[in-house]
């Protein structure tokens, strides 16, 4: 038997979508769904949390969407996609035994290696859950590598939360903390009500600033105001991670699409720390 | 229970922990512990605000009741935060309700002998007042945020 060839990008042309098929479809919430896919090829894309794949429906367009989760089995590919315009549309409308075309894996990666032996802050604000989940997988699976590990989580209501069934798992752990609050609760809700920020404080008795690693994603403006929160309980800049999401077209540093200050976000980023973000606060965008 | 105990929880409350064992006494003075049952109210809207809770453990909801929905919660505040600032200005009336979610302890200030310590020891009461307006606009900035619906689909934002 041929033994499949594990790509990365360099060895895989990478403006040349794989074909993939979708295995299975979970409905998360309303608008948004989690694919997974199997290559119908030998090449074997490998991804780590926070890297993203370029994920396109014959006829209709490409989009970059993060992995959501760990393979299963070798080469296959875990997505969160909420449908926002054409393409994700299409993503969220297909079913098992449909195709799609896939590129990557592209952009950095969350820094689960510096993250070893130290504490770990993961904060989520709405559809930021997605690239983060794959990193708590992966913490997870490694658990004691990691001290604290902590997971704080905002959605806009009980209805939008994602991932319900790891949730409720989570909420067992002995050796995670999860917090998890909305912005608007219904009538049934019996939890935290507010931004997710807020329930930094709640936690700080977990974690050691000097020796926590703190990983955010979601909106840009909850992501700024989580910065501040944990920059006031002594986190340094360096130790601040950050996912950014801009409109990407290539995936690979020529466009220019993805442009922030500086960085080309698609091959400095998504995942960058924010004392590299820092000296260039002044872009009002983020 | 006992001065004593009401002493033991304002040493380690992250409102009052850093301020002298004489203040804490004083505070401690006018203060009771209370517990309260999930759905058990600490407050009312629009009745006379007499009182200043600092909530130790639990979590409780802030809440305005919205005529043929129930109560909307607005925010929730957890152990080692506090409840309640209308007592401070005229004309004291509750302008939401506090509810219980969970087993909720709080250490519960008489409003009056607070303004009195306050009038008495303006130091202290300056202290208390600016910690009071912390957490005023820390409620007011996530109110704000609230409001964005920063997690709407991108052309809602
Ligand atoms: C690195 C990266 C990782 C991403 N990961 C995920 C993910 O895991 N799951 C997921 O559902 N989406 C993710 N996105 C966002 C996703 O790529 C966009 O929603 C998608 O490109 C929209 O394409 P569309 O054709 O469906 O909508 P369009 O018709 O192109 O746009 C519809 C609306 O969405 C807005 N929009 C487009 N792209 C973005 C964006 N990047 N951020 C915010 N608003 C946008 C547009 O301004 C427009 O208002 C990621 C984006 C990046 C850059
Ligand atoms: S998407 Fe083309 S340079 Fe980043």
């Amino acid at each position: 038997m041929v033994k499949p060839a594990i790509a990365t990008p360099a060895a895989t042309n990478p403006f040349f979508p794989l074909p993939f098929l979708v295995i299975s479809r979970r409905r998360e919430t309303r608008d948004t769904v989690t694919l997974r896919l199997r290559p119908l090829s030998d090449v074997r894309l490998i991804a780590q949390p926070g890297q993203f794949m370029m994920l396109s429906v014959y006829g209709v367009g490409e989009v970059p969407i993060s992995v959501s989760g760990l393979p299963r089995r070798p080469g296959e590919l875990e997505h969160t996609i909420r449908a926002v315009g054409s393409v994700t549309r299409h993503l969220v409308a297909l079913h098992p035994g449909d195709q799609i075309g896939v590129r990557g894996p592209f952009g950095t990666s969350w820094p689960l290696q510096l993250a070893h032996g130290q504490d770990v802050l993961l904060v989520a604000g709405g559809l930021g859950f997605a690239p983060l989940r794959s990193a708590l997988l992966a913490i997870l699976r490694e658990r004691w590598r990691y001290r604290q590990v902590i997971v704080l989580y905002g959605a806009r209501s009980p209805a939008d939360l994602l991932y319900r069934r790891d949730l409720s798992r989570w909420l067992q752990r002995p050796d995670l903390v999860l917090r998890i609050t909305v912005d608007h609760p219904d009538q049934y809700w019996r939890g935290q009500v507010g931004v997710v920020p807020n329930l930094i404080r709640q936690v700080t008795a977990f974690f050691e600033p000097a020796n926590t690693v703190a990983m955010i994603c979601g909106p840009e403006i909850m992501m700024r105001f989580t910065i501040r929160e944990l920059q006031k309980h002594g986190i340094p800049d360096e130790r601040i991670f950050l996912s950014l999401e801009r409109n990407m077209q290539c995936a690979i540093g020529l466009c220019g699409h993805c442009q922030l200050g500086p960085f080309f976000l698609c091959k400095d980023g998504p995942v960058l720390p924010y004392s590299r973000l820092a000296p260039f606060s002044e872009i009002r965008e983020f | 229970m006992s001065d004593r105990s009401v002493l033991e929880l304002l040493a380690t409350h992250p409102f009052t922990a850093d301020l002298s064992e004489d203040q804490q006494a004083q505070l401690a003075a006018c203060a009771r512990i209370a517990h309260f049952e999930p759905d058990e109210y600490l407050l009312r809207e629009g009745q006379p605000a007499t009182a200043f809770y600092l909530i130790v453990s639990g979590l409780v909801s802030i809440e305005v009741f919205v005529p043929g929905h129930g109560p909307r919660p607005l925010q929730t505040v957890e152990g080692g935060s506090a409840v309640g600032w209308s007592w401070m200005l005229a004309p004291s009336r509750w302008e939401f309700d506090a509810r219980a979610l969970e087993r909720t302890t709080a250490v519960v200030f008489d409003a009056e002998r607070l303004r009195a310590l306050f009038l008495e020891d303006c130091c202290l009461g300056l202290r208390l007042v600016q910690r009071l307006l912390f957490i005023v606009t820390e409620r007011l900035r996530a109110a704000r945020l609230q409001l964005l619906d920063l997690y709407g689909p991108p052309r809602e934002r």
